[in-house]
Protein backbone atom coordinates (compact mmCIF):
# COMPACT_ATOMS: atom_id res chain seq x y z
CA UNK A 1 0.00 0.00 0.00
CA UNK A 2 1.34 3.17 1.05
CA UNK A 3 4.99 1.67 1.25
CA UNK A 4 4.88 0.88 -2.58
CA UNK A 5 5.10 4.61 -2.80
CA UNK A 6 9.03 4.47 -1.73
CA UNK A 7 10.03 0.94 -3.38
CA UNK A 8 11.48 1.30 -5.97
CA UNK A 9 9.81 0.21 -9.98
CA UNK A 10 6.65 -0.32 -7.72
CA UNK A 11 3.12 -0.10 -9.14
CA UNK A 12 0.94 1.34 -6.13
CA UNK A 13 -2.85 0.98 -6.65
CA UNK A 14 -4.25 4.42 -8.51
CA UNK A 15 -6.46 5.56 -5.58
CA UNK A 16 -3.39 5.15 -3.85
CA UNK A 17 -1.50 6.99 -6.23
CA UNK A 18 -4.24 9.88 -7.57
CA UNK A 19 -4.55 10.34 -2.71
CA UNK A 20 -0.64 10.86 -3.06
CA UNK A 21 -0.92 13.55 -5.51
CA UNK A 22 -3.91 15.17 -4.13
CA UNK A 23 -1.89 15.70 -0.63
CA UNK A 24 1.39 16.75 -2.04
CA UNK A 25 -0.67 19.32 -3.88
CA UNK A 26 -2.45 20.23 -0.39
CA UNK A 27 0.52 20.59 1.27
CA UNK A 28 2.43 22.99 -1.17
CA UNK A 29 -0.78 24.98 -1.21
CA UNK A 30 -0.76 25.04 2.35
CA UNK A 31 3.21 25.69 2.43
CA UNK A 32 2.32 28.57 0.20
CA UNK A 33 -0.48 29.80 2.33
CA UNK A 34 1.54 29.92 5.25
CA UNK A 35 4.55 30.62 4.06
CA UNK A 36 6.64 33.16 6.35
CA UNK A 37 8.74 34.93 4.25
CA UNK A 38 6.98 38.22 2.49
CA UNK A 39 9.18 37.86 -0.77
CA UNK A 40 6.69 35.53 -2.60
CA UNK A 41 3.46 36.94 -2.76
CA UNK A 42 0.34 35.37 -1.33
CA UNK A 43 -2.06 33.01 -2.85
CA UNK A 44 -5.03 35.39 -1.95
CA UNK A 45 -2.56 38.14 -3.71
CA UNK A 46 -1.73 35.89 -7.11
CA UNK A 47 -5.62 35.27 -7.24
CA UNK A 48 -6.58 38.86 -7.05
CA UNK A 49 -3.92 39.91 -9.23
CA UNK A 50 -5.38 36.86 -11.67
CA UNK A 51 -8.75 38.37 -11.37
CA UNK A 52 -7.26 42.11 -12.47
CA UNK A 53 -5.28 40.55 -15.26
CA UNK A 54 -8.25 38.60 -16.81
CA UNK A 55 -10.89 41.73 -16.41
CA UNK A 56 -8.80 44.75 -16.75
CA UNK A 57 -5.80 43.80 -18.70
CA UNK A 58 -6.84 41.51 -21.23
CA UNK A 59 -4.99 38.24 -20.10
CA UNK A 60 -7.13 35.80 -22.03
CA UNK A 61 -6.82 37.89 -25.22
CA UNK A 62 -3.53 38.71 -24.59
CA UNK A 63 -2.77 34.51 -24.05
CA UNK A 64 -4.99 33.71 -27.02
CA UNK A 65 -2.57 35.87 -29.41
CA UNK A 66 0.57 34.26 -27.85
CA UNK A 67 -0.95 30.77 -28.38
CA UNK A 68 -1.66 30.89 -31.92
CA UNK A 69 1.70 32.67 -32.60
CA UNK A 70 3.24 29.53 -30.85
CA UNK A 71 1.05 27.52 -32.96
CA UNK A 72 1.59 28.89 -35.78
CA UNK A 73 5.37 29.36 -35.37
CA UNK A 74 5.72 25.59 -34.51
CA UNK A 75 3.59 24.17 -37.71
CA UNK A 76 5.97 25.84 -39.82
CA UNK A 77 9.27 24.68 -37.79
CA UNK A 78 8.27 21.14 -37.48
CA UNK A 79 7.78 21.14 -41.45
CA UNK A 80 11.11 22.77 -41.61
CA UNK A 81 13.08 20.63 -39.02
CA UNK A 82 11.40 17.20 -40.74
CA UNK A 83 12.77 18.55 -43.80
CA UNK A 84 16.20 19.20 -42.94
CA UNK A 85 16.58 16.11 -40.61
CA UNK A 86 15.37 13.65 -43.39
CA UNK A 87 17.76 14.81 -45.45
CA UNK A 88 20.28 13.53 -43.66
CA UNK A 89 19.95 10.81 -45.08
CA UNK A 90 22.08 12.25 -48.21
CA UNK A 91 25.42 13.06 -47.45
CA UNK A 92 25.04 16.49 -48.98
CA UNK A 93 22.30 18.00 -46.74
CA UNK A 94 24.36 16.67 -43.41
CA UNK A 95 26.82 19.60 -42.92
CA UNK A 96 23.17 21.94 -43.47
CA UNK A 97 21.68 20.13 -40.68
CA UNK A 98 25.09 19.95 -38.23
CA UNK A 99 24.82 23.12 -39.02
CA UNK A 100 21.22 24.09 -38.19
CA UNK A 101 21.69 22.02 -34.83
CA UNK A 102 24.47 24.46 -33.75
CA UNK A 103 22.65 27.43 -34.26
CA UNK A 104 20.96 26.75 -31.10
CA UNK A 105 23.58 28.26 -28.84
CA UNK A 106 23.02 31.86 -30.94
CA UNK A 107 21.00 34.43 -28.98
CA UNK A 108 17.94 35.51 -29.80
CA UNK A 109 18.25 39.44 -29.31
CA UNK A 110 21.07 39.04 -31.84
CA UNK A 111 19.00 37.65 -34.05
CA UNK A 112 16.11 39.90 -34.07
CA UNK A 113 18.31 42.45 -35.31
CA UNK A 114 18.85 40.44 -38.59
CA UNK A 115 15.31 39.24 -39.01
CA UNK A 116 14.08 43.19 -38.42
CA UNK A 117 17.03 43.90 -42.08
CA UNK A 118 15.06 40.85 -43.71
CA UNK A 119 11.60 41.07 -43.01
CA UNK A 120 9.15 44.08 -42.74
CA UNK A 121 6.35 43.95 -39.79
CA UNK A 122 7.11 43.23 -36.28
CA UNK A 123 4.93 40.41 -36.28
CA UNK A 124 6.82 38.75 -39.24
CA UNK A 125 9.95 39.99 -37.00
CA UNK A 126 8.24 37.84 -34.04
CA UNK A 127 7.00 34.68 -36.34
CA UNK A 128 10.68 34.44 -37.95
CA UNK A 129 12.73 34.52 -35.13
CA UNK A 130 10.29 31.95 -33.16
CA UNK A 131 10.44 29.58 -36.10
CA UNK A 132 14.14 30.00 -36.53
CA UNK A 133 14.34 29.72 -32.54
CA UNK A 134 12.10 26.31 -32.63
CA UNK A 135 13.59 24.35 -35.75
CA UNK A 136 17.25 24.62 -34.50
CA UNK A 137 16.12 23.16 -31.53
CA UNK A 138 13.80 20.23 -33.53
CA UNK A 139 16.40 19.92 -35.87
CA UNK A 140 18.60 18.74 -32.86
CA UNK A 141 16.15 16.24 -31.61
CA UNK A 142 15.15 14.72 -34.65
CA UNK A 143 18.42 14.32 -35.94
CA UNK A 144 18.93 12.52 -33.11
CA UNK A 145 15.48 10.14 -33.08
CA UNK A 146 16.95 9.59 -36.30
CA UNK A 147 20.42 8.63 -35.05
CA UNK A 148 19.12 5.92 -32.63
CA UNK A 149 18.35 3.83 -36.16
CA UNK A 150 19.89 0.53 -35.95
CA UNK A 151 21.66 -1.90 -38.85
CA UNK A 152 19.01 -4.26 -38.22
CA UNK A 153 15.77 -2.25 -38.59
CA UNK A 154 17.91 -0.91 -42.06
CA UNK A 155 18.86 -4.56 -42.87
CA UNK A 156 15.46 -6.09 -42.25
CA UNK A 157 13.84 -3.42 -44.49
CA UNK A 158 16.20 -4.19 -47.39
CA UNK A 159 15.63 -8.20 -46.54
CA UNK A 160 11.91 -7.46 -47.74
CA UNK A 161 13.33 -6.32 -51.15
CA UNK A 162 12.76 -2.46 -50.45
CA UNK A 163 15.31 0.03 -52.21
CA UNK A 164 17.15 2.43 -49.68
CA UNK A 165 14.71 5.37 -50.38
CA UNK A 166 11.62 3.04 -49.41
CA UNK A 167 13.84 1.53 -46.53
CA UNK A 168 14.41 4.99 -45.35
CA UNK A 169 10.98 5.75 -45.59
CA UNK A 170 9.65 2.87 -43.71
CA UNK A 171 12.00 2.50 -41.05
CA UNK A 172 12.87 6.17 -40.60
CA UNK A 173 9.86 8.25 -41.57
CA UNK A 174 7.05 5.88 -41.19
CA UNK A 175 8.39 4.16 -38.13
CA UNK A 176 9.63 7.03 -36.25
CA UNK A 177 6.89 9.63 -36.62
CA UNK A 178 5.68 8.38 -33.13
CA UNK A 179 8.97 9.94 -31.63
CA UNK A 180 9.04 13.34 -33.68
CA UNK A 181 5.97 14.14 -32.38
CA UNK A 182 7.52 13.47 -28.46
CA UNK A 183 10.44 15.51 -29.90
CA UNK A 184 7.77 18.71 -31.27
CA UNK A 185 6.14 18.23 -27.53
CA UNK A 186 9.14 18.52 -25.88
CA UNK A 187 10.90 20.87 -27.57
CA UNK A 188 6.95 23.07 -27.60
CA UNK A 189 8.17 24.92 -24.42
CA UNK A 190 11.39 26.35 -26.16
CA UNK A 191 8.53 28.61 -27.58
CA UNK A 192 7.07 29.77 -24.74
CA UNK A 193 10.36 30.84 -23.51
CA UNK A 194 10.63 32.72 -26.86
CA UNK A 195 7.74 34.14 -27.06
CA UNK A 196 8.04 36.21 -23.77
CA UNK A 197 11.61 37.58 -24.60
CA UNK A 198 10.13 38.34 -28.43
CA UNK A 199 7.04 39.83 -27.60
CA UNK A 200 8.87 42.60 -25.13
CA UNK A 201 11.44 43.15 -28.32
CA UNK A 202 7.75 43.91 -30.41
CA UNK A 203 5.38 45.05 -28.31
CA UNK A 204 3.26 46.69 -30.95
CA UNK A 205 0.61 43.08 -30.99
CA UNK A 206 0.95 42.62 -26.98
CA UNK A 207 0.73 39.12 -25.94
CA UNK A 208 1.11 37.02 -22.52
CA UNK A 209 5.01 38.17 -22.59
CA UNK A 210 4.39 41.78 -22.88
CA UNK A 211 1.77 41.38 -20.12
CA UNK A 212 4.67 39.82 -18.46
CA UNK A 213 7.11 42.20 -18.59
CA UNK A 214 4.95 45.12 -17.51
CA UNK A 215 3.96 43.12 -14.32
CA UNK A 216 8.01 42.53 -13.62
CA UNK A 217 8.77 46.46 -14.62
CA UNK A 218 6.14 47.55 -11.99
CA UNK A 219 7.14 45.11 -9.96
CA UNK A 220 3.99 43.37 -9.16
CA UNK A 221 5.00 40.16 -8.25
CA UNK A 222 1.68 38.90 -7.85
CA UNK A 223 1.00 39.61 -11.06
CA UNK A 224 4.30 37.87 -12.19
CA UNK A 225 3.27 34.87 -10.87
CA UNK A 226 -0.32 34.52 -12.03
CA UNK A 227 0.50 34.87 -15.49
CA UNK A 228 3.78 32.23 -15.10
CA UNK A 229 1.09 29.52 -13.52
CA UNK A 230 -1.03 30.69 -16.46
CA UNK A 231 1.68 29.73 -19.03
CA UNK A 232 2.50 26.83 -16.78
CA UNK A 233 -1.25 25.64 -17.03
CA UNK A 234 -0.90 26.56 -20.48
CA UNK A 235 2.10 24.37 -21.30
CA UNK A 236 0.58 21.39 -19.08
CA UNK A 237 -2.64 21.33 -21.15
CA UNK A 238 -0.25 21.29 -24.01
CA UNK A 239 1.77 18.35 -22.76
CA UNK A 240 -1.38 16.61 -22.60
CA UNK A 241 -3.08 17.06 -25.92
CA UNK A 242 0.04 15.99 -27.15
CA UNK A 243 0.12 12.67 -25.53
CA UNK A 244 -3.27 12.75 -26.58
CA UNK A 245 -2.51 12.69 -30.27
CA UNK A 246 0.33 10.17 -29.68
CA UNK A 247 -1.80 7.47 -28.68
CA UNK A 248 -4.68 8.33 -30.80
CA UNK A 249 -2.27 7.82 -33.83
CA UNK A 250 0.27 5.75 -32.81
CA UNK A 251 -1.39 3.48 -30.65
CA UNK A 252 1.98 1.23 -30.77
CA UNK A 253 4.21 3.86 -29.00
CA UNK A 254 3.75 2.93 -25.38
CA UNK A 255 3.44 -0.38 -25.40
CA UNK A 256 7.27 -1.31 -25.26
CA UNK A 257 7.17 0.66 -22.76
CA UNK A 258 8.18 -0.66 -19.19
CA UNK A 259 5.42 0.66 -17.29
CA UNK B 1 20.06 -48.07 -53.21
CA UNK B 2 20.68 -44.30 -54.00
CA UNK B 3 18.30 -42.16 -51.88
CA UNK B 4 19.34 -39.08 -53.20
CA UNK B 5 20.33 -36.59 -56.29
CA UNK B 6 21.86 -33.41 -56.11
CA UNK B 7 20.44 -30.93 -59.51
CA UNK B 8 21.13 -27.00 -60.16
CA UNK B 9 22.79 -24.79 -57.81
CA UNK B 10 20.62 -22.53 -55.84
CA UNK B 11 23.34 -21.15 -54.14
CA UNK B 12 27.25 -20.60 -55.26
CA UNK B 13 29.83 -18.63 -52.72
CA UNK B 14 32.79 -18.15 -55.03
CA UNK B 15 36.13 -16.99 -53.30
CA UNK B 16 34.48 -14.39 -50.86
CA UNK B 17 36.53 -12.64 -48.42
CA UNK B 18 36.05 -9.52 -46.35
CA UNK B 19 38.20 -7.16 -44.60
CA UNK B 20 36.82 -4.48 -42.56
CA UNK B 21 39.75 -1.47 -42.08
CA UNK B 22 42.64 -4.16 -43.28
CA UNK B 23 41.47 -6.63 -40.63
CA UNK B 24 40.76 -9.89 -42.17
CA UNK B 25 37.38 -11.13 -41.36
CA UNK B 26 36.48 -13.71 -44.01
CA UNK B 27 38.65 -15.43 -46.31
CA UNK B 28 38.53 -17.80 -49.79
CA UNK B 29 35.23 -18.78 -49.18
CA UNK B 30 33.91 -20.72 -51.91
CA UNK B 31 30.50 -22.95 -50.78
CA UNK B 32 27.24 -24.65 -53.13
CA UNK B 33 24.37 -25.18 -51.94
CA UNK B 34 22.54 -27.13 -54.65
CA UNK B 35 18.85 -28.65 -54.88
CA UNK B 36 18.72 -32.25 -53.65
CA UNK B 37 16.08 -34.38 -54.75
CA UNK B 38 14.44 -36.79 -52.86
CA UNK B 39 12.22 -39.70 -55.22
CA UNK B 40 8.28 -38.86 -53.49
CA UNK B 41 9.41 -36.40 -50.87
CA UNK B 42 9.06 -32.46 -51.88
CA UNK B 43 12.72 -31.98 -50.70
CA UNK B 44 14.54 -28.51 -49.47
CA UNK B 45 17.56 -27.84 -48.32
CA UNK B 46 18.65 -26.78 -44.77
CA UNK B 47 22.35 -25.30 -44.01
CA UNK B 48 23.62 -26.03 -40.31
CA UNK B 49 26.18 -23.05 -39.78
CA UNK B 50 28.06 -22.84 -36.83
CA UNK B 51 31.19 -21.10 -35.71
CA UNK B 52 32.84 -19.53 -32.05
CA UNK B 53 30.98 -16.34 -31.08
CA UNK B 54 32.58 -13.19 -32.68
CA UNK B 55 34.48 -15.40 -35.82
CA UNK B 56 32.55 -13.60 -38.13
CA UNK B 57 29.43 -15.59 -39.07
CA UNK B 58 27.24 -12.76 -38.93
CA UNK B 59 29.23 -10.53 -41.31
CA UNK B 60 28.90 -13.60 -44.20
CA UNK B 61 25.19 -14.39 -43.56
CA UNK B 62 25.14 -10.41 -44.05
CA UNK B 63 27.18 -11.10 -47.68
CA UNK B 64 24.72 -14.11 -48.65
CA UNK B 65 21.68 -11.69 -48.18
CA UNK B 66 23.37 -9.07 -50.36
CA UNK B 67 23.31 -6.85 -47.35
CA UNK B 68 26.81 -6.21 -47.63
CA UNK B 69 29.48 -6.13 -50.64
CA UNK B 70 32.47 -8.70 -49.89
CA UNK B 71 35.72 -7.46 -50.19
CA UNK B 72 36.37 -9.99 -52.98
CA UNK B 73 34.21 -12.96 -54.39
CA UNK B 74 30.71 -13.38 -55.54
CA UNK B 75 27.70 -15.12 -54.49
CA UNK B 76 25.17 -16.13 -56.73
CA UNK B 77 21.49 -16.75 -55.77
CA UNK B 78 18.24 -18.54 -57.77
CA UNK B 79 18.18 -20.66 -60.90
CA UNK B 80 19.70 -19.43 -63.91
CA UNK B 81 22.27 -17.92 -60.94
CA UNK B 82 22.78 -14.20 -61.24
CA UNK B 83 24.39 -11.82 -58.71
CA UNK B 84 22.42 -11.65 -55.19
CA UNK B 85 20.72 -8.31 -54.38
CA UNK B 86 19.01 -7.18 -51.17
CA UNK B 87 15.98 -9.21 -50.89
CA UNK B 88 16.57 -12.24 -52.72
CA UNK B 89 17.54 -14.05 -49.32
CA UNK B 90 15.36 -13.76 -46.63
CA UNK B 91 17.26 -12.92 -43.51
CA UNK B 92 15.71 -13.53 -40.00
CA UNK B 93 18.03 -11.90 -37.28
CA UNK B 94 18.24 -12.66 -33.51
CA UNK B 95 15.88 -10.03 -32.50
CA UNK B 96 13.15 -11.16 -34.92
CA UNK B 97 12.79 -7.75 -36.65
CA UNK B 98 9.19 -6.16 -37.69
CA UNK B 99 8.46 -3.13 -38.33
CA UNK B 100 6.79 -1.84 -34.47
CA UNK B 101 4.87 0.27 -36.28
CA UNK B 102 2.81 -1.57 -38.58
CA UNK B 103 0.14 -4.11 -37.15
CA UNK B 104 1.32 -7.91 -37.66
CA UNK B 105 -1.09 -8.53 -40.91
CA UNK B 106 0.21 -5.15 -42.31
CA UNK B 107 3.48 -6.76 -41.30
CA UNK B 108 2.76 -9.57 -43.57
CA UNK B 109 1.33 -7.27 -46.67
CA UNK B 110 4.05 -5.13 -47.16
CA UNK B 111 6.32 -8.12 -47.51
CA UNK B 112 4.02 -9.72 -50.09
CA UNK B 113 3.20 -6.60 -51.66
CA UNK B 114 6.68 -6.52 -52.85
CA UNK B 115 6.01 -9.28 -54.99
CA UNK B 116 2.30 -10.10 -55.53
CA UNK B 117 -0.48 -7.72 -56.44
CA UNK B 118 -2.50 -6.47 -54.02
CA UNK B 119 -5.31 -8.71 -54.23
CA UNK B 120 -2.57 -11.87 -54.37
CA UNK B 121 -0.72 -10.30 -51.48
CA UNK B 122 -3.54 -9.84 -49.09
CA UNK B 123 -4.49 -13.90 -49.61
CA UNK B 124 -0.88 -15.09 -49.39
CA UNK B 125 -1.02 -13.14 -45.76
CA UNK B 126 -3.93 -14.29 -45.15
CA UNK B 127 -2.87 -18.36 -46.23
CA UNK B 128 0.77 -17.63 -43.83
CA UNK B 129 -1.07 -16.06 -40.69
CA UNK B 130 -3.08 -19.37 -40.64
CA UNK B 131 -0.34 -21.49 -41.90
CA UNK B 132 1.72 -20.05 -38.92
CA UNK B 133 -0.71 -20.21 -36.46
CA UNK B 134 -0.90 -16.24 -36.15
CA UNK B 135 -4.35 -15.34 -37.64
CA UNK B 136 -6.13 -14.51 -33.90
CA UNK B 137 -3.29 -11.62 -33.60
CA UNK B 138 -3.32 -10.32 -36.98
CA UNK B 139 -4.21 -7.06 -35.13
CA UNK B 140 -1.80 -6.88 -32.79
CA UNK B 141 1.37 -4.88 -33.11
CA UNK B 142 4.69 -6.61 -32.72
CA UNK B 143 5.24 -5.32 -28.96
CA UNK B 144 1.99 -7.27 -28.00
CA UNK B 145 3.13 -10.74 -29.00
CA UNK B 146 5.13 -13.29 -27.06
CA UNK B 147 8.50 -14.50 -28.80
CA UNK B 148 7.69 -17.43 -30.11
CA UNK B 149 4.93 -15.41 -32.53
CA UNK B 150 6.98 -12.85 -33.42
CA UNK B 151 10.02 -15.34 -34.59
CA UNK B 152 7.11 -17.29 -36.60
CA UNK B 153 5.65 -13.74 -38.01
CA UNK B 154 9.48 -12.92 -38.65
CA UNK B 155 9.77 -16.05 -40.77
CA UNK B 156 6.44 -15.87 -42.20
CA UNK B 157 7.19 -12.00 -43.27
CA UNK B 158 10.48 -13.11 -44.85
CA UNK B 159 8.93 -16.18 -46.66
CA UNK B 160 6.68 -14.05 -48.22
CA UNK B 161 9.07 -12.03 -50.61
CA UNK B 162 12.46 -14.08 -50.49
CA UNK B 163 13.75 -16.05 -53.47
CA UNK B 164 13.56 -19.50 -51.56
CA UNK B 165 16.41 -18.73 -49.46
CA UNK B 166 16.02 -18.08 -45.75
CA UNK B 167 18.63 -17.24 -42.84
CA UNK B 168 17.39 -18.06 -39.59
CA UNK B 169 20.00 -16.14 -37.03
CA UNK B 170 20.12 -18.22 -33.61
CA UNK B 171 16.44 -19.69 -33.70
CA UNK B 172 16.83 -21.94 -30.98
CA UNK B 173 18.24 -19.38 -28.59
CA UNK B 174 16.71 -18.62 -25.60
CA UNK B 175 13.70 -20.62 -26.01
CA UNK B 176 12.06 -23.64 -23.97
CA UNK B 177 12.07 -27.07 -25.34
CA UNK B 178 8.07 -26.71 -26.62
CA UNK B 179 9.08 -23.55 -29.09
CA UNK B 180 11.98 -25.35 -29.89
CA UNK B 181 10.15 -28.70 -31.39
CA UNK B 182 7.72 -25.87 -32.57
CA UNK B 183 10.56 -23.90 -34.84
CA UNK B 184 11.46 -27.16 -35.90
CA UNK B 185 8.36 -27.78 -36.99
CA UNK B 186 8.29 -24.29 -38.90
CA UNK B 187 11.66 -25.19 -40.65
CA UNK B 188 10.61 -28.46 -41.68
CA UNK B 189 7.21 -27.55 -43.03
CA UNK B 190 9.10 -24.56 -44.88
CA UNK B 191 11.86 -26.95 -46.44
CA UNK B 192 9.16 -29.46 -47.27
CA UNK B 193 6.21 -27.21 -48.97
CA UNK B 194 8.79 -26.68 -51.89
CA UNK B 195 11.87 -28.21 -53.72
CA UNK B 196 14.14 -25.29 -53.43
CA UNK B 197 13.49 -23.60 -50.35
CA UNK B 198 16.62 -23.85 -48.00
CA UNK B 199 16.87 -22.68 -44.94
CA UNK B 200 20.23 -21.54 -43.34
CA UNK B 201 20.32 -21.88 -39.29
CA UNK B 202 22.87 -20.09 -38.18
CA UNK B 203 22.98 -21.37 -34.16
CA UNK B 204 25.26 -22.64 -30.92
CA UNK B 205 22.69 -25.69 -30.83
CA UNK B 206 24.79 -28.06 -32.38
CA UNK B 207 22.55 -30.99 -31.68
CA UNK B 208 19.32 -29.48 -32.56
CA UNK B 209 20.59 -27.88 -35.53
CA UNK B 210 22.29 -30.97 -36.88
CA UNK B 211 19.37 -33.20 -36.53
CA UNK B 212 17.37 -30.99 -38.93
CA UNK B 213 20.06 -30.46 -41.35
CA UNK B 214 21.84 -32.08 -44.56
CA UNK B 215 24.76 -30.00 -44.81
CA UNK B 216 27.48 -28.71 -41.91
CA UNK B 217 29.57 -25.46 -42.26
CA UNK B 218 31.86 -24.86 -39.48
CA UNK B 219 33.66 -21.30 -40.09
CA UNK B 220 36.87 -20.62 -38.32
CA UNK B 221 40.25 -19.63 -38.46
CA UNK B 222 42.65 -22.56 -39.83
CA UNK B 223 46.38 -23.12 -39.25
CA UNK B 224 49.54 -22.67 -41.52
CA UNK B 225 51.85 -26.17 -41.20
CA UNK B 226 53.58 -24.36 -38.62
CA UNK B 227 50.36 -23.78 -36.37
CA UNK B 228 50.09 -20.57 -36.71
CA UNK B 229 46.76 -19.09 -37.26
CA UNK B 230 45.93 -17.78 -40.38
CA UNK B 231 44.17 -14.33 -40.29
CA UNK B 232 40.49 -14.37 -41.19
CA UNK B 233 38.14 -16.82 -40.62
CA UNK B 234 37.18 -19.50 -43.46
CA UNK B 235 35.16 -22.82 -43.96
CA UNK B 236 37.68 -25.40 -45.40
CA UNK B 237 36.69 -28.38 -47.64
CA UNK B 238 36.91 -30.31 -44.15
CA UNK B 239 34.90 -28.72 -42.78
CA UNK B 240 31.87 -28.47 -44.85
CA UNK B 241 29.81 -31.71 -44.17
CA UNK B 242 27.49 -33.58 -46.48
CA UNK B 243 24.73 -35.33 -43.89
CA UNK B 244 22.86 -36.80 -46.54
CA UNK B 245 26.27 -38.60 -48.01
CA UNK B 246 27.13 -39.75 -44.67
CA UNK B 247 23.69 -41.15 -44.18
CA UNK B 248 22.82 -39.00 -41.45
CA UNK B 249 20.01 -36.73 -42.66
CA UNK B 250 16.20 -36.77 -42.79
CA UNK B 251 15.45 -39.32 -39.99
CA UNK B 252 13.59 -38.50 -37.43
CA UNK B 253 15.12 -40.03 -33.55
CA UNK B 254 18.60 -39.39 -35.65
CA UNK B 255 19.76 -37.89 -32.39
CA UNK B 256 19.82 -41.20 -30.28
CA UNK B 257 22.11 -42.56 -33.21
CA UNK B 258 25.72 -43.54 -31.80
CA UNK B 259 26.77 -41.96 -35.41
CA UNK B 260 24.76 -38.81 -34.71
CA UNK B 261 26.57 -38.48 -31.31
CA UNK B 262 29.53 -39.09 -32.53
CA UNK B 263 29.20 -36.59 -34.95
CA UNK B 264 28.06 -33.84 -32.43
CA UNK B 265 31.47 -35.00 -30.61
CA UNK B 266 33.54 -33.88 -33.17
CA UNK B 267 31.82 -30.86 -34.19
CA UNK B 268 32.64 -29.50 -30.71
CA UNK B 269 35.84 -30.82 -30.90
CA UNK B 270 37.03 -28.68 -34.28
CA UNK B 271 35.01 -25.53 -32.92
CA UNK B 272 37.07 -26.02 -29.58
CA UNK B 273 40.34 -26.42 -31.39
CA UNK B 274 39.39 -22.99 -33.72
Amino acid sequence: MLKDLFVPNAKPRPSVFFTMVACQVVFLLLLWLFYPLQLFPTLGEVLASFKDLVTTQGLIQELWASLTTALGALAIATVLALVIAYLTALPFFRPIAYAASKMRYLTLTGLTFFMALMVSSGHQVKLSVLIFGATVYLVTGMTSVILTTTQEEMDHARTLGMSEWRSFYEVVVLGKLDEMLEVVRQNFAIIWTMITLVETLYQSEGGIGLLLYKQNRYLHLAGVVAIQLVILATGALQDYLFEFLRRMFFPYSDLSVAK
Amino acid sequence: MVDHTYKEPILTLRDISMQFGGEVILRDISLDVLDVVRPGVNQGQVVGFYGRSGVGKSVLCRIIAGLLPPSTGTVMVANPQRPVCPGDVGFVQQRYPLFNHRTLLDNLLVAAGRKHSPADAKAKAQDFLIRFDLAPHRRKYPAMLSGGQRQRAAIAQQLLCSEHLIILDEPFSGLDIAMIDEVKKIIIEVTTSDELNTVVIVSHDLATTTALSDTLWLLGPERDAAGQCLAGATISQKHQYNLAEMGLAWQPGIQAKPEFVQLIEHLKDEIRKT
